[in-house]
């Protein structure tokens, strides 16, 4: 019987091709405008580590004095000083931590036919690669003695390898970053969350750094970071040593916590940090602050969505909104145009379910066709936001759940446009039409 | 002789696509007008002058690998280099470039004690060349001169004077006042010796974006920012030689980020373009799809009508009747639906306000959007409507 409604739908399309065209490019129209701002904001919050992103904590500290206001919604400054990150790290009873900031290097391999690369790089401690789900394709992490003795060992990937060497097995061979060289132990896999939510200052979307040095090095090798430094207190900074010291804002800190218990007993470990500190001058608010929050709570606090994506997911489901009125009232249209013809069916026996049923089968058609030049639509649309920036190359793309998404929306759409007509015209009484015939 | 009562009966006995029409018509309008005071708010933003004649100056960044270099003295040495090529007006090193999204931002104060009352500035450091590369406007007091210049590569010391811009002295001197003046920085005095015009720091969209202190400073390191001031016609040639030029007399380092200052605030304003364009195909969008439903009912309200018209014609009504019939009841709906919409358009626009960061949505955005459905709606009823008094009075006379 279906296959019977849709040659009877696909019938009735063809009889009148101009409210067809009209009503399916109305719809068209309206998935194109609706799924290219569902898309972008699908990417934007996509979640970036989906089996880790209930586990993995940032930490934050209240560090500023009494008084002072940061620009996050409860004033805990996004990031840590280097003195907090470093004694968090080494005075934590937990496995699962990492201490890490972003810097950069021009970095080459004394071979005069491959020319430098200025590349961001980041120092972490050995945790992260596990933490956050790398996989190493060669080699692997550099061990813990040889993170304490600041011995020059660096983790790259496949591409920076493919670069510098042509090829991706590279462990062991040397690579310079600025005048020190270093020696590749492990080359990991391309790793590029959609989101770098484990160092959102300076772009989320940025590209995750595809270097990685012992946090160690910092301090042996004066590192300076590449990423924001915030400072809110008047300080004596002469030099880098001062800046270490200093109450400057500018690593991050993650831990990875298994359960509630585990949280709890980080929660007690960090108010005790604080408690020493204050012993020390530091920390001097009346109240000891610090906050965990997950990857998902953490996105959300540092609204990667940004507000003018939200804006336009309202607007466009309003944009869909007038489509769906638009098509309901030719859709109107065209049935009690047909009326006639229904009256005649109704005459020779056919049921009202089924005359409902064969008009919300021709509608959903419609919104079939109308879904699929609508992923057109949106193509282009999308397109055209890679072309308005960079930044949106990775973001503004339809992955297969949006693309599933546009017909599955333009159907619905269609067949909640369609029920009033196809009601309307399924009581069409068959006596009036058979009179007058 | 307007038939209002008729039109009125007829427009209540087949009221759905009445109503269809009036909820098309005021959902557009809430969305155009909410949409258009959104662009117009960033079309300002966009369009609003930086100061800077942004089609001819070059920013790039040099990233040194040679530590036994003196990089004060290579900044020297790269300047020369820079205005050497054909078209450089004038070439200069600075610690951050406006426009970027990255740079230095403190509070500077009135007196040397840190009373906490501060005025927040964008500031940098570049020697003396940096006012001519910037192409900006000194409206009072004078340019640096060499011996303004404090070359150190310690982190603590201060040059004595700056040059701010008017909006940073109006804040915090007053109107019109500052020349001359002393402001504190980290305790130190520095002595404003000129005032330019306008110029934006590194983020245009904050409030305090016209507020920008320079420092007749260098204090260079490894990683270094360039400005180059070009004729903008020869703009392009001068990009393309700028890497050669650096590398050739010292090639331990990366030059990178070669674009022009129109670029660079282009990528810092790229959302707000975006939003710009999604914006504008939106309602672009909707007005089509607005009119095509009208056209669309329109239609269907003539030919459920054809008896009714062409027996409306055999006793005697003129062609000119019809077709003012079915304009005057669409500007019935129409007003329906603009009423309903500025309602909802309030709504909306408070909605938005409350939740998001969007200006208050003026009238004037209202009436404009309220005028161009009136015309949309008239024009998309004519066509219809002249077909419709081309009906054949013998119309009325036939039984189908």
């Amino acid at each position: 019987m279906f296959a019977h409604y849709l040659d009877l739908a696909w019938r009735s399309l063809k009889a009148t091709p101009l409210a067809t065209s009209l009503m399916a490019l109305a719809i068209a129209i309206g998935i194109g405008v609706t799924m290219v701002s569902l898309s972008v904001y699908h990417m934007m919050s996509a979640d970036p580590i989906p089996s880790k992103s209930s586990k993995l904590y940032a930490v934050q500290l209240q560090v500023m004095d009494e008084g002072q206001t940061y620009h996050s919604a409860d004033d805990i400054p996004f990031q840590l000083t280097f003195l907090d990150a470093k004694n968090l790290y080494q005075t934590l009873n937990i496995d699962k931590k990492v201490a890490m900031f972003k810097s950069g290097f021009a970095v080459h391999v004394n071979n005069p036919e491959v020319s430098p690369m200025l590349q961001t790089t980041r120092l972490i401690t050995r945790e992260f690669f596990a933490m956050f789900e790398l996989s190493f394709l060669y080699g692997g992490v550099w061990s813990q003695s040889q993170a304490d003795n600041a011995a020059p060992v660096a983790v790259i990937d496949e591409t920076i390898a493919q670069k510098l060497f042509g090829r991706s097995d590279v462990v062991g061979e040397s690579i310079y970053l600025a005048q020190r060289r270093y020696q590749v132990v492990g080359v990991t896999k391309e790793w590029q969350p959609n989101v770098k939510m484990y160092d959102l200052n300076n772009g989320a979307f940025a590209d995750a750094e595809r270097i990685f040095i012992p946090f160690s090095h910092a301090a042996a090798y004066e590192i300076d970071t590449w990423g924001n430094t915030n400072g809110w207190k008047r300080e004596e900074i002469n030099n880098f040593t001062d800046k270490m010291n200093s109450e400057m804002l500018w690593t991050q800190f993650w831990v990875e916590l298994e359960n509630e218990k585990e949280q709890q007993a980080l929660e007690t470990q960090l108010d005790n940090y604080i408690q020493s500190q204050q012993d020390l001058g530091r920390f001097n608010r009346k109240t000891r602050e610090f906050s965990l929050r997950n990857v998902t709570e953490w996105l959300e606090y540092n609204n990667v969505v940004s507000e003018d994506n939200k804006v336009m997911i309202g607007l466009s489901f309003m944009f869909l909104a007038v489509c769906l009125a638009n098509i309901l009232g030719l859709l109107l249209a065209k049935f009690l145009k047909r009326a006639p013809d229904v009256g005649v069916r109704r005459a020779l026996g056919a049921s009202k379910t089924q005359v409902f049923y064969q008009h919300l089968v021709e509608v959903a058609l419609l919104g079939f066709m109308g879904g699929v030049i609508g992923i057109v639509f949106a193509q282009l649309g999308l397109w055209g936001i890679r072309k308005t920036s960079h930044v949106y190359e990775s973001l503004a793309t339809m992955d297969v759940s949006m693309l599933l998404a546009a017909p599955s929306i333009a159907i619905v759409t269609c067949i909640l446009a369609g029920l009033y007509p196809a009601w309307i015209v399924c009581k069409t009484s068959p006596a009036i039409y058979l009179k007058v015939q | 002789m307007l038939e209002l009562k008729p039109i009125i009966n007829a427009l209540l006995r087949s009221k759905v696509g009445a109503v269809l029409a009036i909820l098309q018509l005021a959902l557009t309008l809430a969305i155009v007008s909410n949409s258009l005071s959104i662009i117009s708010e960033r079309v300002t933003y966009l369009n609003k002058p930086t100061g800077y004649p942004e089609e001819s100056i070059i920013t790039f960044s040099v990233m040194s690998f040679d530590d036994k270099i003196d990089a004060n003295q290579q900044l020297i040495v790269d300047e020369r280099i820079l205005k050497s090529i054909p078209g450089v007006i004038e070439a200069v090193g600075v610690s951050s470039v406006p426009l970027s999204g990255g740079g230095s931002n403190s509070g500077f104060s009135l007196t040397p004690e840190d009373d906490g009352k501060h005025t927040n500035s964008g500031h940098l450091y570049a020697n003396e060349q940096v006012i001519r590369t910037l192409g900006v406007k000194l409206i009072e007091g004078r340019d640096f001169t060499s011996g303004d210049v404090l070359i150190s590569s310690e982190y603590a010391k201060q040059p004595d004077v700056v040059i701010a811009s008017k909006a940073f002295t109006d804040e915090i001197f007053g109107e019109g006042k500052g020349l001359g003046e002393t402001i504190y920085y980290g305790g130190g005095p520095l002595k404003v010796v000129g005032i330019v015009e306008r110029m934006t720091n590194a983020w245009p969209r904050f409030k305090n974006a016209d507020r920008l202190i320079i420092f007749p400073m260098v204090n260079a390191n490894g990683f270094q920012d360039f400005l180059v001031r070009t004729d903008p016609s020869l703009r392009d040639e001068v990009m393309k030689k700028i890497e050669s030029a650096m590398l050739q007399e010292n090639p331990s380092r990366v030059i990178t980020g070669i674009k022009g200052l129109d670029d660079v605030k282009g990528k810092y304003n790229s959302k707000d373009l975006l939003m710009l364009r999604m914006l504008l195909v939106l309602i672009t969008a909707l007005v089509v799809v607005t009119a095509l439903g009208i056209f669309g009912l329109t239609q269907f309200n003539i030919s459920k009508r054809t008896k009714q018209i062409g027996t409306r014609r055999a006793l005697g009504a003129r062609k000119s009747a019809i077709v003012r019939y079915f304009v005057v009841e669409n500007l019935i709906v129409c007003a329906i639906g603009l009423v309903l919409g500025t309602v909802a358009t309030v709504f909306l626009g408070q909605k938005l306000m409350s939740l998001y960061s969007v200006p208050p949505l003026e009238v004037s955005y209202i009436l404009i959007t309220a005028l161009g459905l009136i015309v949309l709606c008239i024009a998309s009823v004519i066509f219809p409507a002249k077909k419709a008094a081309n009906i054949s009075p013998s119309i009325a006379t036939r039984s189908v």
